[in-house]
Order: structure tokens, then C-alpha cells, then sequence
């Protein structure tokens, strides 16, 4: 009985399936390929895969196409895009489409091997996953804390009935770390994601902006409910969280 | 409103010949050519009005030729420049596949688990190195397109925490970095914006000053504001950038004379000036750096208010 995870590599470069293929199955998965978009579909409904590792760009349909015709059938099977043209409003998109992650060619195959992980590890089977629920919620041990709230597509968080005067980007922020909650995350990450560079000085401009968000939260940087920072590598948010219908 | 110098020598002949007219004392005269008499006065009235029309009218057609020209070579500037963009862009994305897949073969090769040879490191590196600079190029790219945070920016804070964060580097400390940020009468007022990308600009150009002096230069940071702009200067008195190099620093991946050996993408000024223009602005520079030149560098840069 195999239990090393099943993910389908789809990607129509040869140069890249041939070489990956061998370093993810090194790294513990079992690895499918698939060279274009129709095959992908045709893989998934046979192997049924833990996780897809999906090329945006692909001949006779595209990633993105992929992703829809699965979400469409109700098929929550967790996708992580590995994003072409890597705009952030083809980013963004990506993950209003529902897929749970993203990466920029070129990669570090450590870095992907890392993302597919975490992806699994916050999987749902059957389930929508926190990157597709418009609306997440957050609990603490903590019963004078009321639940964090975020709904996305107001773009509005609240501690309880209060909301929270966040600036955008200090949105975009909480709502990055909520969708990917127990995820060691660095700054040069959280800088690609949600402010789309990261230029070696701006790590100062996640610390400033974590600092506001723990403010407003009112999150002890010591004795974190949401947000844990670890030295010299960076963040985590150790809150549960929680899709809302 | 100013009166061109073309409109006021147009209109010379005219106020010339009023001023004749008025000196002048009444005097019928044959016109020559034509069988009538007239006023000598209105004569020369007419003369000098009809001279300041076609002079005008010469103004006129010139202007409107430059103009065109003027809108024909900003088009084809803007082509130019839409050209480069989309061609920067094919690169980028034909580089990306190649180095997605040298660098999982190389991962390969690392898996094997032995020490591995020197040159295979050295590529492992290079390969990171590209990797680094085709991401770095299409973050570049998409600062044009994504919507820019416009939020009021207080940059008496902003500068003071770039100076902080330069001389907390360790190769800066020590370093001779000054701040003069005018309070009276009154501080700066905020400029709209999106804080995070003006902090960068602001330690980016305060990061070369550093970087491209030594340590007995010294480097100011200076705003001041005059009821339409704020405008911080970032000045140093180091060895400066050669006039030939002066207009090329702005172009994505130009290092100059001076900067060749020292670590730098060559793209942190490109970057800085597609920030500043994007709030409006503008980001200059000047140098004196010439032959027998002292040398130093300001970085000009104009936020409106």
C-alpha cells in the first residue's frame, strides 16, 4: 500500500517535468505527470491526486482553465499554480479561483517541496480550503477575546463586533497569514505576496506592518495569540482558523 | 500669464506705427501706386497692422509646427519605451522555463548527497543569480500595473526610520549620515501615497550614497516644503558620477564606471523613478564629477502636495 502523498505535475516543458518528477519523488511524494491541460483533467479523474502542482501556461488549456472546470465540479483537490506571467493581478486571481497557493517560476525545488507540504498538511479533504473561503474566522482559548473575523470580499476585519481601521495593505496582510495559518512564513515571502516585491531593504516594511496589525489585534509580540515571530526567519499565525459559510 | 517674445516682436511693427501715427501731424500724400490720396497717419496705421498680422500669423503656423513635431517624437518616445517594456517581458518569460528546469536538475544533483565539486556550486550560484534578477526585473514591470496605495505619508517619520535602518548596517556604522528636516515654521505636511514604496525610494537612494562614498564622505538627507511640493535631497560628497553616466543611471541594469565592482542589481534607481512618477513626481540628479571636478552627487526628489 502506497502512503507516500499522490500529486500530479503538470507542466508542458519536458526539460522541467523530467527533472522535477525525480527530486519531488525524492522528497517523499509519488508524482504523476501530465504535459498539458487536458491531460491534467484526464489524471485527476483517474488517480484522483492529494494535490495538483499546476503550470499556468499550458497547451490545449491553460492552468487556470484547469482549476475552474475542477472548482466547477465541486473537486476540492488542493492546486498550487506555478504562475507564468506572475502578475499580481493574475496572482490574485489564481487565488480568488481557488487555488491554494502559488509560485513564481524560477523556483527553489526546496521551495516548492516546502509549499506542497504545508498545503497538505492544511488540506481539508473534500473541502474548499482557507484560500477560497471568502470569509475566515478565528477563535482563541482566551474567552474575554471575542473571534477575529475577516471577510474578504468586503475587505473588512473585526474583533467581535468591532472593526478594525486597517490600511490595505495591512489587510492584505492578515489576510495572507489567516489563509495560510501554521506556515512558516519569511519576509521576502510575505513581501512577494502581498506587496509584489522584495527588494533586500523592504524586510523593515513587514516588521513595520506586522507592528501596526499586532497593535490594532492587540497581540502580544510575547505571548502571541496570532501572530509568533521567529527570529531570524519570520512569521507564523498560530491562530485557528476557520471558514465561514 | 507671459506673452511670448515672438507674440511681443509681432506686434512691434503695430505699436511702432501708433506711435508714429500719434507723432505725427495730419498730412494728406499720394499713395504711391494707387490713385488716391490718405492720412500719412492712417497709412502707416494699416501698414504696421497688416506687418503684425502676417508676423503673427508666420508665429502661428511655426508654433503649430512644433508642436506636432513635439507630439510626434513624444509618441514615438512612448512607442520607444512600450517597445523596450514588452521586450524586457518576452525575455523575461523565455528565461523563466530554462532556469525553472536547470535549477531542478541541479536540485538533482544536490540530492545525490555527496560534497559537491566546485563547479557545480559556482553554477548552483550563478543559476540563483539570474533566477533573482529575471524576478527582480518583472517586479520591476509590474510596479507600472498595480494599483498604488494613496494614503497621507508622514515623511518626517518616514526619513527619520530610513536613516535609523541605514546606520543599523553594520558595513554603515559609524558612518557620517545626517538628517536636516525643516520644522519651522512649521514640519512637513504628508504627501499621498503608498508609504511602503516611497520608504524604499528614500533608502535606496540613502543605501548608494553610502555605498558609493567612502568613509571620510559625508551624507545629508534634507527635505523642505514650498507650498507645492516637499522636496528631499539626498547629497554626498563623494567621488560622484561622470557626466556620461549621468543620464543613463535611471535605465534598468546601467551600472556606471564607478559602480562596477561593487555588489548592486542596477535596478534600484530604475525602480526609484517609476515609484516617484507614479506619486507624480519627479527624481533628479546632478554631479560634478568632470575631470578636475570636486565630485558629490544630489539626489533631488519632488513629491507634490
Amino acid at each position: 500500500m502506497e502512503n507516500r502523498p499522490r500529486i500530479l505535475l503538470a507542466d508542458d516543458e519536458t526539460a522541467i517535468t523530467s527533472n522535477l518528477a525525480p527530486f519531488l519523488e525524492r522528497a517523499g511524494f509519488h508524482v504523476h505527470v501530465a504535459s498539458d491541460g487536458q491531460s491534467a483533467l484526464e489524471q485527476i479523474a483517474q488517480y484522483s491526486p492529494e494535490l495538483v502542482v499546476l503550470d499556468v501556461l499550458m497547451p490545449r488549456m491553460d492552468g487556470r482553465e484547469v482549476l475552474r472546470r475542477l472548482r466547477q465540479a465541486g473537486n476540492w483537490t488542493p492546486v498550487l499554480l506555478l504562475t507564468q506571467v506572475g502578475e499580481a493581478a493574475e496572482r490574485a486571481m489564481a487565488l480568488e479561483e481557488g487555488a491554494d497557493d502559488y509560485l513564481n517560476k524560477p523556483f527553489d525545488p526546496q521551495e516548492l517541496s516546502a509549499r506542497i507540504r504545508a498545503v497538505l498538511r492544511r488540506a481539508r479533504p473534500g473541502q474548499p480550503s482557507l484560500a477560497s473561503a471568502w470569509r475566515l474566522s478565528c477563535g482563541s482559548d482566551d474567552p474575554a477575546r471575542p473571534p477575529l473575523l475577516l471577510d474578504r470580499r468586503a475587505r473588512r476585519a473585526s474583533l467581535g463586533d468591532a472593526a478594525l481601521a486597517l490600511t490595505p495593505k495591512a489587510f492584505a496582510l492578515l489576510e495572507y497569514l489567516m489563509t495560510h495559518p501554521d506556515e512558516m512564513l519569511t519576509r521576502e515571502r510575505l513581501l512577494d505576496a502581498v506587496w509584489g516585491w522584495d527588494y533586500p531593504a523592504g524586510t523593515r516594511t513587514v516588521d513595520t506592518r506586522m507592528a501596526e496589525l499586532r497593535r490594532l489585534l492587540q497581540d502580544n509580540a510575547e505571548n502571541p495569540v496570532y501572530i509568533e515571530t521567529t527570529p531570524g526567519e519570520g512569521y507564523r499565525f498560530v491562530g485557528r482558523v476557520q471558514p465561514l459559510p | 500669464m507671459k506673452i511670448p517674445l515672438r507674440v511681443l516682436l509681432s506686434v512691434t511693427p503695430l505699436i511702432l506705427g501708433v506711435a508714429a501715427a500719434l507723432a505725427l501731424p495730419a498730412l494728406q500724400v499720394q499713395v504711391p501706386v494707387l490713385i488716391f490720396r490718405a492720412d500719412l497717419r492712417n497709412l502707416i496705421l494699416i501698414l504696421t497692422g497688416l506687418a503684425s498680422l502676417v508676423l503673427l500669423a508666420c508665429a502661428l503656423r511655426d508654433w503649430q509646427l512644433a508642436e506636432r513635431q513635439r507630439q510626434a517624437l513624444e509618441e514615438a518616445l512612448r512607442q520607444q519605451e512600450q517597445a523596450r517594456r514588452r521586450f524586457l517581458r518576452r525575455l523575461d518569460h523565455e528565461v523563466k522555463n530554462p532556469l525553472t528546469a536547470m535549477r531542478a536538475a541541479l536540485a538533482n544533483l544536490e540530492d545525490a548527497g555527496q560534497e559537491q565539486p566546485r563547479p557545480v556550486k559556482d553554477i548552483n550560484l550563478q543559476v540563483e543569480r539570474l533566477s533573482q534578477l529575471v524576478g527582480d526585473l518583472r517586479k520591476l514591470a509590474e510596479l507600472e500595473e498595480r494599483p498604488l496605495e494613496r494614503l497621507p505619508v508622514d515623511l518626517n517619520d518616514l526619513l527619520a526610520e530610513v536613516v535609523e535602518m541605514a546606520l543599523s548596517q553594520p558595513a554603515y556604522a559609524g558612518r557620517e549620515l545626517h538628517l536636516v528636516v525643516s520644522k519651522v515654521p512649521w514640519p512637513l505636511p504628508p504627501v499621498t501615497g503608498d508609504r511602503d514604496l516611497l520608504w524604499l525610494v528614500f533608502y535606496n537612494l540613502v543605501d548608494n550614497a553610502l555605498k558609493y562614498s567612502e568613509r571620510k564622505h559625508i551624507v545629508e538627507v534634507r527635505a523642505q516644503e514650498d507650498g507645492r511640493a516637499v522636496t528631499v535631497e539626498v547629497a554626498d560628497n563623494g567621488p560622484g558620477i561622470p557626466p556620461a553616466d549621468l543620464e543613463r543611471i535611471f535605465e534598468e541594469l546601467y551600472r556606471g564606471v564607478n559602480a562596477r565592482g561593487i555588489e548592486g542589481s542596477g535596478l534600484g534607481l530604475a525602480l526609484a523613478q517609476r515609484i516617484i512618477q507614479r506619486h507624480g513626481g519627479s527624481l533628479r540628479v546632478r554631479s560634478r564629477a568632470g575631470p578636475g571636478e570636486p565630485g558629490g552627487v544630489v539626489f533631488t526628489v519632488r513629491l507634490p502636495l
